[in-house]
């Protein structure tokens, strides 16, 4: 069977500067999202590891909730459902804040591991040499924690990026929910498609990439 | 106890179980056998020193693992039609597509470690034994790498489940969306709904369906996890 398969050129032309503008919005939720879920990681993730007594076990209440329920459910429900309770988000809003609630659960579990491999030996030194609790965790713990917590914190970063294309179903305008829009009025399918794809794997790899990169870059002294 | 319940719980919940569970066991089901069914032969290949084919798989693997998994369902839902009218599948089986293309990836690139941890005089004995590449892998390494492919394969079978909530972007008819046309039919004035508003009751109880699922797998997939770094095997 041979199909005529032709790709229109003008399509990324004509529409380039209506796509910009829907990856402009995908990345800024992104950044959004990905700051949040940075803060939110490190805090409780180094609540959980040091056993914080309450923030401890809240902390694995929200991580066990927002991991054992579909991300979608949660958009529909901030969107959809709260309304009800009188809590009205617009879709900007529940873009950046869905995608943040779920990758910050995700970073918590990403630190917590992180400073829980840290050697405690580390750590008595610090105490040895008359730093306190807190001294202790920001001059050891969290700068080796973090970088041991680095590279799957990215990987959880990346799938924050490439959730932001579920908004589609709150109808706010990032990259996937633009290319559709351009889709239904041009019927130009293929191009639609093909532009989508290729836009979501350069950023996905890229990143991808970097982590690589930064794994050899970050390797604790005694592992290189 | 459904009798303390008001009148219009009932005909929502018998609807969601019926149509909605139904629908989303479904994708879910041909999802995870189809991912099974593609990935692990592909990651078995992988291993292979033959890089034409190492590299068409992992392009294969990266394409998959790297787009939103609703950008695929989207794709083979409008664009493979577009290839002629054999390629036109229904919501269910296009989600099921979708999440089979990302699973199968996931799988493959498990399977890659799991029979590379697999030593070197595994292979070497099964070769001395007179079993070729096919008969060494299916009877001898594969069998050995499942312990090491199992976690992995619980933590997937969660995330297949979770992810058949992408076919309601398509109106498949599982049990988010179930519950999204049952939320917008009570919002209508009588005699089509009662207008009232009940997505925190369906949603939450989508929700806690979902919780209640995958809860226990989680657990288990971590157990299976510990229990192989215990063994150090």
């Amino acid at each position: 069977m041979v199909v005529a398969v032709t790709f229109d050129w003008s399509f990324v032309t004509d529409n380039a500067g209506e796509l910009a503008q829907g990856l402009a919005r995908t990345l800024e939720v992104s950044a959004i999202a990905i700051a949040g879920a940075f803060v939110i990681g490190a805090l409780l993730g180094a609540a959980r590891a040091h056993r914080l007594p309450l923030l401890s076990q809240l902390a694995a209440v929200y991580v066990e909730v927002i991991r054992n329920t579909p991300i979608l459910v949660q958009i529909f429900f901030l969107f959809f459902a709260l309304p009800q309770i009188g809590i009205r988000f617009d879709a900007f809003t529940v873009a950046w804040l869905a995608v943040m609630i779920w990758g910050g659960a995700f970073n918590i579990e990403n630190f917590r591991a992180g400073f829980e491999a840290v050697p405690y030996r580390f750590r008595e030194a610090g105490l040895a040499l008359g730093f306190s609790r807190i001294a202790t965790f920001l001059n050891v713990t969290l700068p080796i924690g973090g970088r041991i917590a680095l590279p799957s914190s990215i990987n959880t970063y990346i799938a924050v990026l490439k959730n932001t294309a579920l908004m589609y179903v709150i109808g706010f305008n990032e990259l996937t929910t633009t290319a559709l829009n351009i889709n239904a009025l041009t019927l130009q399918t293929l191009e639609t498609f093909t532009v989508l794809g290729v836009v979501y794997l350069t950023i996905v790899w890229t990143l991808s990439g970097l982590i690589r990169l930064l794994e050899a870059r970050l390797a604790l002294p005694e592992e290189r | 106890m459904l009798a303390f319940l008001p009148d219009w719980v009932r005909p929502v919940a018998d609807y969601m179980a019926s149509d909605g569970l139904k629908g989303t066991a479904r994708v879910a089901v041909i999802s995870v056998l189809a991912s099974l069914v593609v990935g692990v032969p592909l990651g078995t290949l992988l291993t292979l020193r033959f890089l034409p084919a190492r590299a068409l798989i992992r392009l294969y693997i990266e394409i998959w693992r790297g787009l939103p998994i609703i950008v695929t369902i989207f794709m083979i839902y409008f664009v493979l039609p577009k290839l002629g009218p054999s390629f036109r599948f229904d919501p269910f089986i296009s989600a099921a597509i979708g999440l089979s293309l990302w699973g199968s990836a996931q799988v493959a690139e498990a399977t890659r470690g799991a029979v590379e941890s697999i030593p070197r005089e595994q292979h070497e004995a099964a070769a001395a034994l007179g079993f070729g590449w096919i008969g060494r892998h299916v009877f001898l390494i594969l069998p050995q790498a499942f312990r090491r492919l199992l976690p992995p394969l619980v933590s997937l079978l969660v995330n297949i489940i979770q992810n058949t909530t992408l076919a309601q972007v398509l109106g498949a008819g599982e049990l988010l969306d179930t519950g999204k046309r049952s939320v917008e039919r009570l919002a209508f004035p009588p005699p089509v709904g009662i207008g009232e508003q009940h997505g925190i009751e369906i949603y939450g109880a989508v929700a806690v369906v979902f919780f209640l699922i995958s809860f226990p797998l989680t657990r288990l997939a971590a157990y299976l996890e510990s229990r192989l770094q215990r063994e150090g095997s």
